[in-house]
């Protein structure tokens, strides 16, 4: 499978009043055309940057991606001026966010929302893409379409705000869509239904997907493939299955046996990590995971570790693991 | 179950009048947010109140402990109608029961350092002073596990988690029976919520004060508690043991809630079939007849539209409100 994205090396930086955050450190990952991968990891350890920086949307001058190519169907978008990336945004890759509130505008009907991309990218008239927007509301599950289409989002619950939000990212058929969270904010049930949707739509356009979240359990019900991120770097990778059966990093399998199960006998107790993530201002100079990692040897200390292919598709930023010991997977199975 | 009741709730309801007009203003109708709640909180145990937003959780909590007023029922602690009390009666009670809240950083005052924030119910009851004040205050910060060092920083210098370790020291200072937790790890990253949890957990354990713990995570609310509530539109659906809820769950919306939760394995996720549940949580200003969840609910037959159900006993504790079992046919 020829990967419809491929995002080589990606390093972005902010320029803030204390010092530098290196919010997206060399980082790389792929995805397949129809594949639908996950990025998941705690707040705060790049997951959102790293995909802004693929639509070049992160806020200059504070922030700037300092390396890397970002690969779209044989393209590198990094090096497309401003107006021929334009063509990109919201066409063939589009974004769906976390609070639609915030990214919604308050004063335009959501009709017109939805039609602005039509009209811009695929050439369509107002009415055109006014009836193309009633079409999408109905496809992503808005009753009565026809009178909604003219209703501002404040008019809208929460839940059926996220509809609309995949209303416009879907509407030029994109080839990638990149979901931010997309139900972090909403209830299980919610949850639950916006997921099946986008998960049909994806299948029936085979549209690639990637997927962020903090969420372990949404990563296993709809991923095939993920990246585990931790303070700014991919520090696992592998298929879902393997990864979460055999994880490569103490962080993964600390993580997994940080949330209950609800298929599993009750624990008396839960086995958190200890502390809290560093600071992206000022990492230790070895692995960042290492002040809280309880198999740290000497070198974890001194050298950050590279993402190394460690058995098949199967990869891991761990000096332990790349020693072949991985204690962690007898305490977690 | 003898154990000794700390709290307990009898048909409690919030209406919240919706207002119109500016000038004469008149009454038009009433957001029914908690309807009819019955409930009893023993000492030392933890009760999950789970359902989806709006179903009236934090009202019923905030009406347990007398912050928000109930429109009728009763509060009984300690022998004592809560809700007949006045503000004034109400305040040496107060230091029994604390809450925490979801975010941490709005119910914490940003001028005060650390020391401040978890001494300040100690100086409000008038409790302790001088030395004894002190060194309690230095006990409450070990006791949520915050160093020594960080007792005079301000909210903005912690993390989420250790905002919320400063709410629980907040909430321990005066030894409280009873603490509402109102979504207190919503906020919060996985491995934080776990150090939470069992912080939470080795505080019963130690000091054993009851926990009314509202979240929407049902993961989560397996496990810490003991028993589960489950609310749907101001109403108890069901009620039970934890064990019994979880392994076998009557009510058609808990199996809903329960199917909707991911579960973080792949290859158990790949066998399940997802049930979703259709719809939104309709609008408690005008509640659907019969039993309220009947809209949405995929077992509803003829009755359900027409029969309010009764909270029914169906054995060893266990308590629906679903015209599918006998026992809640009024
Ligand atoms: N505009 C910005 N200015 C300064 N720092 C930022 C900005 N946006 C993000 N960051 C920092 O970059 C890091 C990664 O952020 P983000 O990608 O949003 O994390 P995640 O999505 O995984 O929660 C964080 O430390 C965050 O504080
Ligand atoms: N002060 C208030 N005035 C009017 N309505 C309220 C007020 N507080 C809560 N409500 C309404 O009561 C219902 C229950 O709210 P709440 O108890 O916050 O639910 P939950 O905590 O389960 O999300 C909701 O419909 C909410 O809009
Ligand atoms: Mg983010
Ligand atoms: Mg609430």
């Amino acid at each position: 499978m020829k990967p419809i994205l491929e995002v080589c090396n990606l390093s972005t930086n902010f320029h803030t009043q204390d010092g530098i955050v290196k919010a997206v450190d060399n980082v790389s990952y792929n995805i397949g055309r129809g594949e639908t991968v996950a990025l998941v990891g705690e707040s705060g350890c790049g997951k959102t940057v790293s995909a802004l920086s693929v639509l070049r949307l992160v806020a200059e001058p504070v922030g700037k991606i300092t390396q890397g190519s970002v690969f779209f169907d044989g393209v590198d978008l990094l090096k497309l001026p401003e107006n021929e990336m334009r063509k990109y945004r919201g066409s063939r890759i589009s974004m769906i966010f976390q609070e639609p509130l915030t990214s919604l505008n308050p004063v335009v009907t959501i009709g017109s929302q939805i039609a602005e991309g039509l009209e811009t990218h695929k050439q369509m008239s107002h009415h055109e893409a006014i009836n193309e927007a009633i079409n999408l509301l109905k496809l992503v599950g808005i009753p009565h379409p026809e009178s909604r289409v003219n209703d501002y989002p404040h008019q809208f619950s929460g839940g059926m705000r996220q509809r609309v939000m995949i209303a416009i990212a879907i509407a030029c058929k994109p080839e990638l869509i990149i979901a931010d969270e997309p139900t972090t904010a909403v209830d299980v049930t919610i949850q639950a239904q916006l997921l099946e949707l986008i998960r049909g739509i994806s299948k029936e356009l085979n549209t690639s997907l990637i997927l962020i979240t903090h969420n372990l359990g949404i990563v296993a019900r709809y991923a095939h493939r993920v990246f585990v991120m931790y303070a700014g770097r991919i520090v696992e990778s592998g298929t879902s299955l393997e990864v979460y059966h055999h994880p490569d990093h103490p962080y993964t399998a600390g993580l997994l046996a940080s949330v209950p199960r609800l298929d599993e006998p009750r624990k008396l107790r839960l086995e958190p990590i200890k502390d809290q993530p560093p600071d992206l201002i000022s990492l230790p100079p070895g692995c960042a995971f290492e002040p809280r990692c309880g198999y740290a040897i000497d070198q974890c200390r001194k050298e950050k570790p590279d993402l190394i292919e460690i058995s098949r598709n199967h990869f891991s930023a761990c000096w332990v693991a790349q020693k072949g010991h991985k204690p962690w997977q007898k305490k977690s199975s | 179950m003898a154990k000794e009741i700390v709290l307990e709730i009898n048909n409690l309801t919030k209406y919240f009048p919706v207002v119109k007009g500016f000038i004469r203003r008149s009454v038009v109708a009433e957001v029914k947010a908690v309807d009819g709640v019955s409930l009893a909180i023993h000492k030392g145990e933890t009760v999950g109140l789970v359902g989806e937003s709006g179903c009236g959780k934090t009202t019923l909590g905030k009406c347990a402990l007398q912050l928000i007023r109930p429109t009728s029922g009763e509060v009984i602690f300690h022998g004592q109608d809560l809700t007949e009390l006045d503000d004034k009666a109400l305040r040496p009670l107060r230091k029994h029961f604390q809450i925490i809240f979801q975010d941490p950083y709005d119910s914490l005052n940003p001028r005060f350092t650390a020391t401040d924030i978890v001494g300040e119910p100690l100086r409000i009851h008038n409790l302790l002073s001088g030395k004894a004040y002190d060194e309690r205050v230095a006990e409450l910060l070990d006791i949520v596990g915050l160093a020594p060092y960080m007792a005079d920083r301000y909210p903005h210098e912690f993390s989420g988690g250790q905002r919320q370790r400063l709410g629980v020291a907040r909430a321990l200072a005066l030894q409280p029976e009873f603490i509402l937790c109102d979504e207190p790890l919503s906020a919060l990253d996985v491995s934080i919520q776990a150090q939470i949890l069992n912080l939470l957990d080795d505080l019963q354990q130690k000091y054993g004060v009851a926990y009314l713990f509202i979240s929407h995570d049902l993961s989560v609310v397996r496990h810490i508690s003991d028993r589960v509530v489950v609310m749907y539109l101001g109403k108890i659906m069901e009620i039970s043991n934890r064990d019994e809820l979880y392994s076998a769950p009557m009510h058609p919306y808990t199996k809903a809630l329960l199917s909707a939760v991911p579960i973080p394995d792949p290859a158990v996720e790949a066998k399940r079939a997802v049930q979703v549940l259709k719809g939104e949580v309709p609008s408690p200003l005008n509640p659907p007849s019969g039993c309220v969840f009947h809209p949405r609910c995929p077992q509803a037959f003829k009755d359900c539209s027409e029969i309010l159900p009764v909270l029914g006993d169906t054995g060893n504790g266990h308590h629906v409100a679903c015209l599918l079992y006998k026992e809640s046919y009024p």
